[in-house]
């Protein structure tokens, strides 16, 4: 089962809202996987064990797992497409597994 | 009628933790979702309240005695102990009247929207809580609902306002097109903007700094198990408490600011359903209209000197409270001052060695409001039925948000003539800042037209 985590500021609010979110979309595909909220300050601590990162803000860091644009699930502006790259790469994830 | 009023009061009679979900699932129902969602969200409501009673107890249990053994031993008296914002929002939804935040909320910016009085359609619904907040602060001080409610709406307008002006700043500083963040934490830019003015003025602190390279540094220093341990560590052995002791305290404090954003989450899981529909709803009723999309301020999360700046000020403020005669405030969940820092951010254009100056000058601020809003802070945890604040001791928060506009709204209301002179004055400075950032903003845009036009 894919992990994906979703960081913002504390892990609390704006991170959950887009957890819960996706959380929703990948139940109606039946797409088993854990969503977590994290706190950004210890994401460092949080990627290590995780398959996809959904991030809110754009940073010049380069990350081993794929990352997703999460600003999207907020908006509603290019969800869509952001939900595919991250059902693909979940689909990638289970399959190493 | 009678009836209904003793069915409400027996209602209310049981305690935030069953009434709220009450209120939740019929909220849930009206608004058309399946009953067992709707069920579940409120009892992950009502779970969220338990959880949070018990680290606020917890919390108050360990740092009580150690706050009351500093006082006997050093003569510094904090008595009141910090429940950082996530204590807060939690208290806040405690209030009878706290759901009627969302209409409000969502019915000023449609009306603003549709007369062009605003460009930003505000789809945060987790930050109602902070308009909640304000209108139970002003309405104990004040003994007026109604004042509440004024205030919460004058709010709910700066927010709208000010997420105009800060639209073109979030794209520059983070590289996100068309969203904003229209919340009352970047109100504070209304006092720091003359700061800024001055600090613009003095060429020694416009250096650059590399601030990635500090966070690398430091950032150790701002995660909660991290920083917990440290304050709890400092606390025990200034209480003179025992070796065995403090390092007991270090790993209470750190469970309790671990444990603060874990059931906060629970708060924001449980009004999902209910943030998304709004949302979704506001977004297709303007889908073909310009507006800057208003979002919650860690979409800025992603800039160093924000981190930076808020590790920083963690010593500053403890110290701060030490020496600040007349300040009752213990520094601890509350301790990463969010509520200076994305307003400078903002309003500075990330420059970190400003950030800092307007970090220090505020602590005063914040933990002055804490002290004068403590009691008020206190009544509504206790309203929340099984927080336990022991004797002598008062629940607040240490970084209180928005302490100028909260401070003025609450006296206002009361009539009183200073205050509402001050309030006037402070519209004032609003309106500087916001014509200030407007006008720069119409220079970026231009610059980047010309730019355009010369490729």
């Amino acid at each position: 089962m894919a992990k994906i985590i979703v960081a913002c500021g504390s892990g609390v609010a704006t991170s959950q809202t887009v957890a819960s979110k996706i959380n929703r979309l990948l139940k109606e595909k039946k797409i088993n996987s854990t969503v977590d909220a994290v706190d950004i300050k210890s994401l460092d601590n949080f990627i290590k064990d995780a398959d996809v990162y959904v991030s809110i803000v754009r940073t010049n860091k380069k990350f081993t797992i794929p990352v997703i644009n999460g600003i999207a699930f907020l908006t509603g502006m290019g969800q869509d497409k952001e939900f595919e790259k991250l059902v693909d790469a979940i689909k990638k994830a289970d399959a190493k597994k | 009628m009678q009836m209904l009023k003793e069915v409400v009061n027996y209602i209310l009679s049981l305690g935030a933790p069953v009434f709220v979900p009450i209120i939740m699932l019929i909220v849930g129902l009206v608004a058309r979702m399946k009953f067992k969602d709707a069920f579940s969200a409120a009892l992950t409501l009502g779970i969220a309240f338990t959880g949070m009673t018990l680290v606020i107890n917890f919390m108050t249990g360990a740092i009580s005695p150690a706050a009351q053994a500093l006082s006997h031993r050093t003569g510094i008296t904090l008595t009141a102990v910090d429940g950082g914002w996530p204590g807060m929002a939690a208290i806040s939804w405690a209030w009878p009247y706290a759901f009627l935040m969302f209409p409000l909320q969502v019915g000023i910016n449609i009306v603003m929207l549709i007369f062009n009085w605003t460009k930003t359609l505000n789809v945060d619904m987790w930050n109602v809580w902070a308009k909640i907040f304000t209108a139970v602060m002003v309405s104990y001080i004040s003994g007026n609902m109604i004042m509440g409610f004024i205030a919460a709406a004058i709010q709910v307008v700066l927010e709208l306002k000010a997420g105009d002006i800060w639209g073109p700043r979030v794209q520059e500083l983070t590289g996100i097109p068309g969203v904003t963040v229209p919340h009352h934490i970047t109100l504070l830019a209304t006092i720091l903007h003359p700061v800024e003015i001055v600090l613009n003025k003095t060429p020694l602190l416009n250096k650059k700094v590399d601030s990635d390279f500090l966070k690398e540094k430091i950032g150790i220093f701002g995660e909660n198990e991290v920083m917990g341990a440290i304050i709890g560590l400092l606390l025990g052995f200034s209480a003179g408490y025992s070796i065995s002791g403090s390092l007991t305290l270090a790993v209470q404090s750190a469970a309790a600011l671990v444990l603060f954003p874990m059931i906060s989450k629970l708060f924001s899981q449980a009004l999902s359903p209910i943030s998304e529909g709004i949302s979704e709803f506001m977004r297709n009723k303007f889908s073909d209209k310009e507006v800057f999309i208003g979002l919650d301020w860690p979409i800025l999360a992603g800039r160093s000197e924000l981190w930076v700046a808020v590790i920083i000020t963690i010593p500053i403020l403890l110290i701060s409270a030490i020496v600040l005669p007349g300040n009752a405030v213990l520094p601890f969940a509350g301790i990463i001052n969010l509520s200076f820092v994305v307003a400078a951010l903002l309003l500075t254009n990330a420059n970190i060695i400003h950030m800092l100056i307007m970090g220090l000058l505020t602590s005063p601020l914040f933990l002055y409001a804490a002290t004068f809003f403590a009691p008020y802070i206190t009544r509504l945890g206790k309203s929340v039925g099984t927080v336990s604040i022991p004797h002598g001791m008062m629940l607040s928060w240490s970084t209180f948000e928005s302490p100028d506009f909260r401070f003025l709204a609450a006296f206002a209301a009361k009539f009183n003539i200073w205050a509402i002179l001050a309030l006037i004055a402070w519209m004032g400075l609003f309106y500087w800042l916001y014509k200030d950032i407007d006008r720069q903003n119409k220079k970026v845009t231009i610059t980047n037209d010309q730019e355009v036009d010369l490729s």
